[in-house]
């Protein structure tokens, strides 16, 4: 399952030409293609209320992109990475999608939005929209971030994040297809964290034993995982622990040095989906790293 | 004329007491179908402005309507940044003012056109954006000039029962697609604005804006199927006009459908379950002409309580619509919030600024704009400067002017509950042309109803290109339309 061709979606924010830069270390697993897009939404330059389209602002933003990418590739200069660029008008999320088909992409990536006091977390109603319906693999790459922890406002740059990625399965299909992707990245990555949270909610009514027993049977499923990962030829460590998933999570990617997080989309029904939101899209959110989903 | 700076009136005496006691019982005054005469406005034991407010606090109004006329034109990019911002501007110089000299007979004023116009206004165009945005029709037909004209008909036959805007936006892009292969296609989306987006939607209330604010003030339902005659006329001329501009340049450009188009995809409808919806919007307005479940008083304005009982049935069928329609449709159909935002933004300062102006319409030959109530007289006047100023200023607010020159012109002074039904019956004449003025006219330009723009937007996105502002009127308004409308003055006023 290696990243041939990946559609790097920009707003051309801050950093995005080094988050560019850190995404195509996939060259040395298999990376081949890269499809620069940018998506100028529809309501910049249309429907101008009575008056019809802003032609010549959607000409200038469209010579804006163009120039900004032809930089971004002159600038890499990399002959054995073949370069494209895209610049649509219309909806964002819709326009990705289309470009995803048309390009036979496998990755998108996209960046963080910018969280602001209110809302402190790094996916916007645009993003979370393109995690759940994907099709393909989405990485969210956050190049420069600032987080919480322990109570204390820090900042941190995202680079060399194929180094030590952490899966979060939760033994599902998608988390199977997330440790193939993983293992594919192999000549990129130093090591693989793999790690299973038992959520709370899940030995809230049981008795001792039959948590003991849970306990054994995850950790006979995250040593079979090991195991895929060593006969890769790649290190691996595993990490099982009990709480709130989410907040374990990203507490075990603090604390053993993760890179990157990979997790399989966790599949819940619509409700579950819209108004609470699957532990994959709250770990989006809420962690420092980059995180890539795999559907 | 009375000088603004004394006001006439105790200062919110209206609102604390009981503004029904003098108000006309519903009961007592049915329309010819049923049409219960709630609260629509007019004089319901509160002071009555019209006599006496001076012509200049129509300026804020002028402003308004010029503003939505020009800016587009001279500083679109301003305009699309802050067309939200002059909005407020307008509604703000006048109701500063208003506010400060008349006090809680200004604030009633306000509170119930907010309420009484403004508010349904905006939820059912919102209900039949959302409701029409969730149907999709995939696939494409070869344009040639019969199947073109069969999807120009198509439109105009839907327009009154899904709205101008949603048959414009369920037709446009099949319509650019099955044409995408001709050269010539500008004229192609020019009559397609002339008919789906403004002609098709004179039948019912539904159709076009004007026709619901008529509606609201009293018009029964299906009232204006009176003026299918007229609308067939146009339809049918502009559609034997069309046929055979298509036909010259079809067989100018090659005469036949090339062979890759005769692979494209079969047309298939998707999202039709919002028909059920659209079936409960038309039922949820039809109902709301039908019964009266007595009035609720809120902030002092009194409605009917069907009239709310329908508002909120409109939310809900959009709100169906909303959450049973799939995401990639309304993707696919390029749905956006952003037209109703905008509409929502503009007739908020819209019909602020127009109280003034109706209230002095309203007082006929008593109040300032008697000279205009003079000057409009025959039917004939009402159509065409109903239609002039429509196709230039937006049709809904133009509509309810005529209609308020119409009453006071015919029953001044009477309550709006007592007059609309005779203006439906005795001076119907004048009725259907004000109806037909305002929304035939409203394809004149760009400007005269929203779906125009809308339409033009996505034409040009997809690569067709549009005449300017004063291109389409020089070359296709009067050349094309004048003489259509001249037809129907000849035959019908």
């Amino acid at each position: 399952m290696a990243f041939q061709t990946i559609l790097f979606h920009t707003q051309f924010r801050e950093m995005a030409f080094n988050a560019l830069k850190s995404i195509i270390e996939l060259k040395a697993a298999g990376l081949k293609k890269v499809v620069l897009a940018h998506v100028i939404p529809r309501e910049e330059v249309g429907f101008v209320p009575y008056g019809g389209t802003l032609k010549e602002d959607e000409n200038r933003m469209r010579e804006e992109g163009r120039i900004e990418f032809e930089d971004w590739i002159q600038t890499i200069d990399d002959p054995q990475l073949e370069f494209s660029q895209r610049i649509e008008v219309g909806a964002t999320i819709a326009q990705i999608f289309d470009m995803v088909e048309q390009e036979k992409a496998d990755l998108v990536v996209v960046g963080r939005k910018k969280r602001t006091v209110l809302e402190k977390v790094y996916v916007g109603t645009h993003i979370l929209d393109l995690l759940r319906r994907s099709t393909v693999p989405v990485l969210m790459s956050k190049y420069m971030v600032q987080y919480e922890w322990q109570g204390e406002s820090l900042t941190r740059t995202n680079v060399g994040i194929w180094k030590r990625p952490m899966l979060a399965t939760d033994w599902s299909e998608p988390s199977r297809r997330a440790l193939d992707a993983t293992v594919a990245l192999k000549g990129l990555v130093e090591k693989i964290i793999v790690t299973h949270v038992i959520g709370a909610r899940q030995i809230k009514n049981l008795k001792p034993p039959a948590i003991k027993r849970l306990e054994d049977e995850s950790e006979k499923r995250l040593l079979s995982y090991c195991r895929q990962v060593d006969d890769a030829g790649i290190q691996s460590e595993f990490h099982l622990v009990l709480g709130r998933t989410v907040e374990e999570i990203i507490k075990i990617s603090r604390n053993h040095g993760a890179t990157m997080i990979v997790m399989g989309r966790t599949g819940k029904d619509w409700l579950q989906e819209y108004w609470l939101g699957g532990v994959s899209h709250r770990v989006a959110e809420l962690s420092e790293l980059p995180v890539l989903l795999i559907p | 004329m009375v000088s603004a700076s004394e006001p006439q009136h105790p200062p919110g005496s209206h609102l604390d007491g009981n503004p029904a006691t003098a108000e006309t019982s519903p009961a007592e005054h049915p329309t010819e179908e049923g049409h219960p005469a709630t609260d629509q406005g007019g004089h319901h034991g509160h002071d009555d402005l019209g006599p006496v407010l001076p012509l200049w606090s129509c300026i804020p109004f002028a402003c308004m309507l010029f503003s939505i006329a020009l800016f587009p034109l001279l500083a679109p990019e301003f305009w699309h940044h802050h067309f939200g911002k002059v909005s407020a501007f307008w509604a703000a110089a006048m109701a500063g003012p208003f506010l400060f000299v008349y006090r809680g007979t200004a604030l009633y004023e306000i509170i119930h056109i907010i309420l009484a116009d403004y508010v349904p206004f905006i939820i059912l165009l919102w209900a039949l954006y959302t409701v029409s945005g969730g149907i999709l029709l995939k696939g494409s037909l070869r344009g040639t000039p019969v199947v073109n004209v069969l999807i120009l008909t198509l439109g105009t036959l839907l327009a009154s029962w899904m709205g101008t805007t949603g048959a414009a936006m369920l037709l446009i892009r099949p319509f650019l697609r099955a044409n995408n292969y001709r050269k010539n296609r500008t004229f192609m989306v020019v009559f397609f604005i002339f008919l789906v987006a403004n002609v098709g939607g004179s039948l019912t209330p539904l159709g076009d804006p004007p026709l619901f604010l008529g509606f609201l003030h009293g018009v029964s339902f299906f009232w204006t199927f009176k003026i299918l005659p007229h609308m067939l006329t146009v339809a049918g001329l502009l559609l034997v006009i069309y046929f055979f501009l298509d036909l010259y340049y079809f067989k100018k450009e090659t005469g036949r459908v090339p062979a890759d188009e005769a692979a494209k995809t079969p047309l298939r409808l998707v999202g039709i379950h919002n028909f059920i919806f659209l079936a409960g919007i038309i039922g949820a307005v039809l109902m709301s002409g039908m019964v009266d479940w007595g009035q609720v008083n809120l902030l002092g304005v009194h409605r009917g309580i069907q009239d709310w009982v329908r508002d909120g049935l409109l939310v809900v069928m959009g709100l169906l619509s909303m959450a049973t329609t799939a995401v990639e449709i309304r993707e696919d159909n390029d749905f956006t919030w952003f037209p109703i935002i905008e509409v929502a933004y503009l007739f908020v300062g819209i019909f602020i600024t127009m109280i003034p102006c109706l209230l002095i319409l309203k007082a006929g030959a008593n109040g300032q704009l008697a000279f205009l109530i003079n000057a409009v007289k025959t039917p004939l006047h009402y159509f065409w400067v109903t239609g002039t100023l429509s196709g230039f200023l937006d049709n809904a607010p133009t509509y309810l002017t005529f209609f308020n020159t119409a009453l006071g012109s015919h029953f001044p002074g009477m309550a709006e509950a007592q007059a609309v039904p005779l203006l439906m019956t005795d001076k119907a004449l004048y009725l259907k042309a004000i109806s037909a003025g305002a929304v035939f006219f409203g394809a004149c330009s760009y400007i005269g109803n929203a779906p125009n723009f809308m339409v033009r937007s996505i034409s040009e996105e997809a690569g067709t290109p549009m005449p300017s502002f004063f291109g389409y009127i020089l070359k296709y308004t009067v050349v094309f339309l004048l003489p259509v409308f001249a037809v129907v003055s000849l035959i019908f006023f």
